[in-house]
This record gives C-alpha cells, sequence and structure tokens, in this order.
C-alpha cells in the first residue's frame, strides 16, 4: 500500500529515463560502501590503535568523501531518502 | 459441513431485545447478519461457506490477496462501526471464526464474567486514539541550540583540524540524535499523563513506521483512551491546545475516534 512516488526507496528503472534511474542505483551501492567505511573508521578511531596523524588523515578523507558525495546528489537532483532502497521484511537499506 | 460463524461482535442481550440490528450483508456479500442469543449477552454474526473460507484458504488470501485482505478489512471495519453506534458493543478482531454455532455458543458461555465486565466499563465511555507526529529536523535544530553542552562542543569542534573535526561531529550528531529522541519521549509522556487525567484509561501503542503513515514526519507516539461521553469534548479540546501550542515547533497531533472499543473490551 506505498504510494508509487520516487521517495519510497525503491529504484526508478523507467526505460525513458534509464540513465537517471542507473545514476541512482551506482550513486546507492556507493552510498553504502561510504557509509560503511566511515562506520569502520570510527570503530578504529574509538579503538585507539590509531595515531593522531592517522586519525587526522582519515577523517579528512572520509570528509572529502562526504563532501563529493553530496556534490555527485546535487548533481542528480537525489536526495538520501532515494538512497535507501527498500528491503522489505529487511527494512531498508541504510 | 455446518456452516462457519464468523463473529463481529458481542451486545448486552438487553439492548438486543430492544433494537434490532441493521439489515448489512455478512462478510461473503450474499448472506445477512443475524443475532444468536447466549444468555446475557447476544452475538452479532453471519454464516459463511466452510468450503470457501477454510483457516487454509482465509490465511493464503489474507498473505497474498491484497485487494480482498483490503475489501474484507473494510468490510469488518464499517460493520463494527456502524454496530457501535447503535449498540454496546464488543468488537471482535477481523475474521474470527467458529467451526459452527455451538463452538461460539460454549466460548461465550466460558467468557461470560469477563464479557459482561467489559460491558459496564465500555458503557457510556467512548474510545479515542491520539496520534503524535513530530518534524524531527526541526526539533534536532531546537535541541541542539538549546543545550548549552552541544552548543560548547560545537564550538570547541571548530577549532580543530579538518579530519579531527569530522570525527568529533559524527560523535555529536550521534548525542543530538539521542537527546532528541529522550526530548520527544519527555514531551510526549508529559501530554499523555495530562490527558489520561480526563480518561478512565489510557494505554500506550506501538508507533507505526513511515512506511504505514505514508507520511514525511515520523510518529513520535500511539496511544488509546478510554474517555466518560461528557469528557470527550473537554479532551478533545487539550489536544487542541497542545497543537496550537506545539505547532510552529514541529509537532502535530491526530485525534480520532470514537472507535469500538477494540482496546479496552479484550477478553485475553
Amino acid at each position: 500500500m506505498q504510494p508509487a512516488s520516487q521517495t519510497n526507496g525503491k529504484i526508478n528503472l523507467d526505460p525513458d529515463n534509464a540513465e537517471h534511474g542507473l545514476a541512482q542505483l551506482v550513486l546507492t551501492v556507493i552510498e553504502l560502501l561510504r557509509q560503511i567505511v566511515e562506520r569502520h573508521a570510527i570503530r578504529r578511531v574509538e579503538g585507539g590503535t590509531l595515531t593522531d596523524e592517522q586519525i587526522e588523515n582519515l577523517g579528512e578523507a572520509l570528509a572529502n568523501l562526504e563532501e563529493k558525495m553530496e556534490e555527485l546528489k546535487e548533481i542528480f537532483g537525489l536526495d538520501a531518502e532515494d538512497l535507501n532502497i527498500d528491503l522489505g521484511p529487511l527494512g531498508s537499506l541504510l | 459441513m455446518d456452516d462457519l460463524v464468523y463473529l463481529y461482535g458481542l451486545i448486552p442481550m438487553k439492548e438486543a431485545a430492544e433494537t434490532s440490528i441493521p439489515a448489512v450483508k455478512g462478510f461473503d456479500g450474499k448472506r445477512d447478519l443475524y443475532t444468536i442469543p447466549i444468555g446475557n449477552i447476544t452475538a452479532i454474526v453471519c454464516n459463511l461457506d466452510s468450503q470457501e473460507y477454510s483457516e487454509e484458504s482465509i490465511k493464503e488470501r489474507i498473505n497474498n490477496d491484497m485487494e480482498w485482505l483490503q475489501e474484507k478489512a473494510f468490510h469488518h471495519h464499517e460493520t463494527v462501526m456502524k454496530l457501535s453506534k447503535i449498540f454496546t458493543i464488543i468488537p471482535l478482531k477481523f475474521c474470527t471464526l467458529y467451526n459452527n454455532q455451538g463452538s461460539l455458543e460454549t466460548a461465550v458461555q466460558t467468557n461470560e464474567t469477563k464479557m459482561l465486565a467489559a460491558f459496564d466499563l465500555i458503557t457510556g465511555n467512548e474510545e479515542w486514539n491520539l496520534k503524535i507526529y513530530s518534524d524531527d529536523s526541526l526539533l534536532k535544530k531546537q535541541v541542539s541550540q538549546n543545550n548549552p553542552t552541544i552548543e560548547a562542543k560545537r564550538a570547541e569542534i571548530s577549532q580543530l583540524p579538518k579530519g579531527k573535526q569530522f570525527f568529533e561531529k559524527k560523535k555529536l550528531d550521534k548525542l543530538v540524535d539521542s537527546e532528541l529522541e529522550e526530548e520527544k519521549n519527555k514531551v510526549s509522556e508529559k501530554i499523555h499523563k495530562h490527558l489520561k487525567e480526563f480518561a478512565l484509561k489510557g494505554n500506550v501503542k506501538k508507533t507505526w513506521s513511515n512506511d504505514v503513515t505514508g507520511r514525511k514526519d515520523n510518529m513520535t507516539w500511539n496511544s488509546v483512551y478510554l474517555i466518560s461521553e461528557t469528557k470527550v469534548e473537554e479532551f478533545l479540546e487539550q489536544i487542541q491546545q497542545f497543537e496550537k501550542d506545539m505547532k510552529e515547533k514541529g509537532w502535530q497531533f491526530e485525534a480520532t475516534g470514537p472507535w469500538p472499543a477494540y482496546h479496552f473490551s479484550s477478553l485475553s
């Protein structure tokens, strides 16, 4: 009983609009990986085994990645919800 | 084989004797609703073909036939709603079926005391539902602005180099999120406590996800109240006042009713 809108977490692979659907799919995968890397990095930092310099480098890289992601979303006209696939009984992807 | 008996609700025998039930088509859309008197209690039922409506076939359709489910759930709701406007009714859950009239009678007889107590409880009272929604991004701003610890932390972080800033920001975001949840609960609980003063009973229910509500804002609170008919107006005025005071801050209130007393006449 979900409304068939673009924001319900479903990937829109409309034949006339395949480019956009593909961009959405690719960005969804990238966003998933980015979040996994981010969470892992946070765990490493909190684990206390990294040097100050390592933390700084890691943080800067992740911050840049996050910025880049925002830019890409902007370019393709997508927001955070569009990159979250509904996995049915498993909940949503992100 | 006997027909199955589909039970919509139970009403006091006295009320059944005074007023006859409206002519309504039953669950299969063909046969009419009718009443079965069982001592002090009258059951409102319809018959169903046991071949067509076996337990397996109903389960199968509930799980796989959305259109059927929607139509039948609507029928059940509409029927119980209509009856609740006329009678003091203990509403039964969707698809409450008995193998035959005998098994229904036994079930009613064994639970008679509980059922009569339920009638006493709901007579002259109404069930109302309150759902509270919140615009979390708006509330989040308020939480972080009004919290000196968070403000101080934010200032401290802005002095850090970019990489460290990233991790500290993430930590702070988490803190704001948990503060937000705490704040939402605190506010909702306070409202619930206040509203309970106007009600005989008030129960907290599970909130629904946005998939179910189809809304952008999140459901923060979901509760049901049993309210004396004379107090309903006052109760609703309170909610309107909350809405008026808190709307700008990102809160929305949705009160619905009167409902058949599903939550206050449960026999289990």
